[in-house]
């Protein structure tokens, strides 16, 4: 029995037929259901983890990406037993996938490594995060200091007035395990990313002794709605 | 000399991420659907208790060659 591997969900059918193969080396395909488009494959079995698999999984949603606006890229390894089950599951969460479509639409995502050490966080930073260093009042409001710290990514709030402009979303991430403190995922506009290395570029003094490592353009993988409650 | 400008296609196209980018990204971000994912949560945790580790030693290795 064939099953449908998920490569990308989209708003609207791509310009082109989606080039190459996928992950099982199988044809791709676009398919509609409801008012979101999918790209799938027919796979026999489901494939396991393997650097190719996962190379090629992303090669997939590039592509994709290159004949299509409005592109939210699935996680690895979601199969579905049939075109019901795949249409019965877009559709539980219709309303969350076309308000995320609209916000990556002909943009694409930038990702930063933060590296140091954890007393690269000085408390003036901790302020700013909400999170006072001797967090004073109730239980209520130190949970929300706390919170606030925890996902509070130090070299944002340097970064900020070089990217300016070029970030319309950002989503960022705290690893605590030093010397990689934190991953941040800035959404720019489509073809701004020699703009936005530039701008890094220049905000690299401010940043020290951080230090920052990126990657992209990647798909919007970091802006698709969380798991269904 | 000067570069020629990318396309917008081959900006996407011509990757060079690493392995450990592309994991990060391609099984632990992503719509989650409600389909069958063949990744147990154990094994998602290993993976990522070994990607953070790994991101690590590529800023040591990074900083290490360019002394």
């Amino acid at each position: 029995m064939t099953s449908l591997y998920v490569y990308a969900v989209l708003a609207q059918r791509p310009r082109k037929q989606i080039a190459g193969v996928g992950v099982a080396r199988e044809r791709l395909r676009v398919g509609r259901y409801g008012c979101l488009f999918a790209v799938v494959g027919a796979v026999r079995a489901v494939p396991t983890v393997s650097p190719r698999a996962v190379r090629a999984h992303d090669a997939v949603v590039r592509r994709v990406m290159v004949s299509a606006d409005a592109v939210l890229p699935v996680r690895f390894g979601t199969v579905f037993h049939g075109r019901a089950a795949l249409a019965r599951s877009l559709a539980e969460r219709e309303s969350a996938l076309c308000e995320a479509l609209r916000l990556v639409e002909a943009r694409e995502q930038m990702t930063l490594r933060v590296y140091g050490d954890a007393a690269d966080v000085t408390p003036g930073e901790r302020e700013i995060a909400g999170a006072p260093a001797h967090p004073v009042g109730g239980a209520g409001t130190r949970y929300l200091a706390r919170r606030a710290l925890a996902n509070h990514v130090p070299a944002l709030t340097r970064l900020r007035p070089f990217l300016g402009a070029l970030v319309v979303a950002e989503r960022a991430e705290r690893h605590g395990k030093p010397p990689l403190l934190a991953s941040a995922y800035h959404l720019i506009p489509r073809g701004a990313s020699d703009e936005y290395r530039a701008a890094l570029a220049r905000a690299e003094p401010a940043l020290a002794p951080l230090r920052v490592r990126v990657s992209g353009p990647w798909p919007a993988y970091a802006f698709t709605p969380g798991p269904a409650a | 000399m000067r570069q020629p400008r990318r396309t917008r296609a081959q900006e996407l196209l011509a990757t060079d991420d690493s392995l450990l980018d592309v994991v990060d990204h391609v099984l632990n971000k992503g719509v989650v659907l409600t389909g069958e994912v063949i990744l147990g949560v154990a094994g998602v945790d290993l993976i990522y208790l070994r990607l953070s580790a790994l991101l690590c030693a590529v800023d040591a290795l990074e900083r290490t060659s360019s002394r």
